[in-house]
């Protein structure tokens, strides 16, 4: 029996523009040219069928911390996001070995989405003792990170990078200067002086991007920097790009919602790591974004339990889920101020390609993967909208503009 | 009898190709001295020689002293674990109090590059460089050149593959020198973090980071030891992932031509950078090497000393 579903008057995303309203015709993944009158059938009221989405910075915890998370509370996530798969780097677990790399593999694989995996740098993560990267390269993961640790000594963060260079794969860093963040835990500036909290000054980030962006010179490696939170670190990437570096950025969905003014409310919500910074920062990241240097928009999904958010902002844990929200969070933000096809590319092409998985689109005849999104519609952020038994978001009991109403990846349809 | 340029043998940077050959040639004849019944010859008859060693060794220092004995020389070893230098005496020092007992030619290993070079700028003795740093091994290269031409004739043209950790590798460096001055072509390969950081100052060498391609169309492939100390310093994760990625197998000899040479300088890591079978299988020169070492340091001690004991 065929898988037929026929998606009626909605919008896809073809050729760089939405489509007048069709009725979009789909058999086992496919967008097809059939006629069923027995299909199942779901009315898109002149939604939009984007692409789907790829998760940048994905991260559920398991198998150290099943209590909180899952992988199944993951899986659903990314499908009620409408991302088609993401880059899954495992902290609780770093990827060090091929028995891990094999675990890992074996369990993503179930989702039935495409999930690729960063590879460990170091053992353990603990900056000593080198991951063995040529197996792990060998065994398919994507690229190289060290979660959001600190990356050992100079010493050690270039013999890693020299060592891996033989991979050719792409080096992922959050970068951070671990001692001169030291006990820091928001954006150093006027609001830290104001509450009192201890800041992690700019300077934690830009030095740890010089010191990356110079062995990377160096050695003729790709690297890429994950949530970068202010301008002097993008002004430091277009730099090296001009040298001839292959160098690539993401910012993080919450920077470029909120800014340090925000942490006046002392929502502990707002404790992320790395910080929110100034609102000239916060612009410097949309001009990043702008003008091509930002090549994509990272979720950095991380599940913390209730009772690790629901204290006072200095002893909460840091973290925010988004893969749910993040659409309706962005969507029109994104439209505005950088217009449709950019949208597209930070949250779907660009994450994909990087991550060296396949970029959805749609065509005829080819595999349909998208996510049906309203933007008129709206979507209240309660603790529902989130898979799992956490919720912990700085966007919980806000109204966003925009609504997921389902998506359809290889070939499985979920209404949200 | 030629004389060779070189006055100590330092190691085989800036050395000609005409006393390369003088000294492989030369060793041909003291390697067919080591088949007869009768091994020794009275050359070094009445000239001392001190095999001055402040690291340890077995192999090059047993080689040394053999083809020293060979040669009818008297010889003298010094080892610091039995020396002044482990009261605090300076190298010059200990240099000088050696010299003070007439000797003529001195055997040097030493952990630090110089070492060798220091001495003979600083005293009227013979140097031969057994070792220092990761420098030079000059007489390790004579003898993996002398039985690469043993075994296929003239090193012009011939290929050969050093497989290992060459940044930290003596032997690499001085095979490196000998082996493009004397006309053949060398490829190295390794983990990029056991591969100098400036390959261009090797001259004509090429670089592959495959084992497989390394040794697809050589003639030869030396293998260098891995030492333990390169996983507890970051450079390699394991020994195992070495050996998967750079080990010369089966596998990798299936790239191979039927004939290549698999050398080793010793002691070999068997199971890591070759395995058992490759290093006791047809292919292995391994042994020869070894008998080759004697007759090639019996070579360089006979042309350096240069008819001191006929003095």
């Amino acid at each position: 029996m065929n898988n037929h579903l026929v998606v009626q008057n909605v919008r896809p995303w073809v050729d760089g523009k939405f489509k007048k309203p069709i009725d979009l015709k789909l058999e086992n993944g496919i967008w097809s040219d059939f006629s069923d009158s027995e299909a199942e059938t779901f009315d898109a009221e002149g939604a939009y069928a984007i692409p789907a989405l790829f998760a940048f910075g994905i991260d559920f915890q398991e198998p150290v911390r099943d209590d909180i998370y899952t992988f199944e509370d993951g899986f659903k996530a990314l499908r009620r996001g409408g991302f088609i798969g993401g880059l899954y780097e495992s902290t609780a677990n770093p990827i060090d070995d091929l028995q891990k790399l094999s675990a890992v593999t074996q369990i993503v694989g179930k989702s039935k989405l495409d999930i690729r995996l960063l590879g460990a740098i170091s053992k353990d993560f603990q900056g000593e003792h080198l991951a063995e990267m040529l197996e792990l390269s060998q065994g398919g993961v994507a690229g190289f990170g060290d979660g959001n640790r600190k990356v050992g000594a100079t010493r050690f963060l270039r013999l890693a990078m020299e060592y891996g260079s033989m991979t050719g794969k792409r080096f992922f860093f959050l970068p951070m200067d671990y001692s001169l963040k030291y006990k820091g835990l928001v954006h150093e500036g006027p609001v830290s002086d104001t509450l009192g909290m201890k800041g992690i000054p700019k300077l934690a980030e830009t030095i740890a991007v010089h010191k990356i962006l110079e062995l990377a010179l160096w050695l003729k490696i790709p690297v890429h920097f994950k949530q970068i939170t202010c301008g002097e670190s993008l002004e430091l990437i277009a730099r090296a790009k001009e040298r001839g570096l292959d160098v690539t950025c993401d910012v993080g969905v919450y920077h470029l919602l909120f800014d340090e003014s925000h942490l006046f409310g002392l929502d502990s919500h707002l404790n992320l790591h790395p910080p929110v910074r100034s609102a000239l920062d916060r612009e410097a990241l949309w001009n990043g974004i702008s003008s091509g240097l930002v090549q994509a928009i990272s979720c950095n999904h991380f599940p913390v339990l209730p009772q690790d958010k629901e204290v006072n902002f200095e002893d909460a844990l840091p973290g925010a889920l988004s893969l749910e929200i993040l659409l309706p969070a962005l969507w029109n933000l994104l439209k505005t101020r950088v217009g449709a096809i950019r949208a597209i590319e930070l949250l779907s092409n660009n994450p994909a390609l990087l991550a060296g998985a396949r970029p959805a689109a749609l065509k005829l005849n080819a595999p349909a993967d998208f996510v049906l999104f309203q933007p008129k519609g709206e979507t209240l952020v309660t603790s529902s909208v989130f898979s799992g038994q956490v919720h912990n978001s700085p966007l919980l009991g806000k109204s966003l503009q925009g609504r997921i109403l389902g998506s359809y990846l290889k070939g499985l349809w979920s209404a949200v | 009898m030629s004389a060779l340029e070189m006055k100590h043998l330092i190691g085989l940077r800036n050395v000609s190709a005409a006393d390369i050959r003088l000294l492989l040639d030369t060793s041909r004849q003291f390697r067919d001295i080591l088949e007869r019944p009768v091994k020794k010859v009275p050359s070094l008859r009445g000239l001392t020689v001190v095999n001055l060693f402040f690291e340890n060794s077995t192999r090059t220092r047993t080689s040394f002293e053999l083809a020293e004995k060979r040669l009818s020389a008297d010889t003298v070893n010094f080892t610091t674990s039995n020396s002044s230098v482990q009261k605090g005496e300076s190298l010059l020092d200990t240099l000088r109090n050696i010299e003070a007992m007439k000797i003529d030619l001195v055997v040097v290993r030493h952990r630090g590059t110089g070492v060798p070079q220091f001495l003979a700028d600083h005293s009227n003795a013979i140097v031969l460089n057994a070792g220092d740093g990761a420098n030079e091994h000059p007489t390790q290269a004579l003898l993996d050149m002398f039985t690469i031409e043993q075994k296929l004739g003239s090193l012009r043209g011939k290929r050969v593959a050093i497989v290992g950790d060459i940044r930290h590798s003596r032997v690499a460096r001085s095979n490196i020198w000998g082996l493009t001055t004397m006309g053949a072509e060398v490829t190295l390969c390794g983990p990029s973090t056991l591969i100098p950081h400036s390959p261009d100052f090797f001259g004509d060498v090429h670089f592959e980071s495959d084992v497989r391609r390394a040794v697809q169309n050589a003639d030869a492939v030396i293998t260098l030891r891995l030492q333990k100390e390169r996983m507890d310093d970051s450079l390699l994760p394991s020994m195992r992932e070495y050996r998967n990625f750079f080990g010369i197998t089966h596998e990798v000899l299936e790239q191979a031509k039927p004939s290549i040479l698999i050398m080793h300088p010793g002691p070999i890591n068997r199971g890591v950078e070759l395995d058992s079978e490759i290093a006791d299988g047809a292919n292995s020169v391994i042994l020869e090497q070894v008998t080759n070492g004697v007759a090639v340091r019996m070579a360089a001690l006979y042309l350096l000393s240069g008819g001191r004991a006929s003095e």
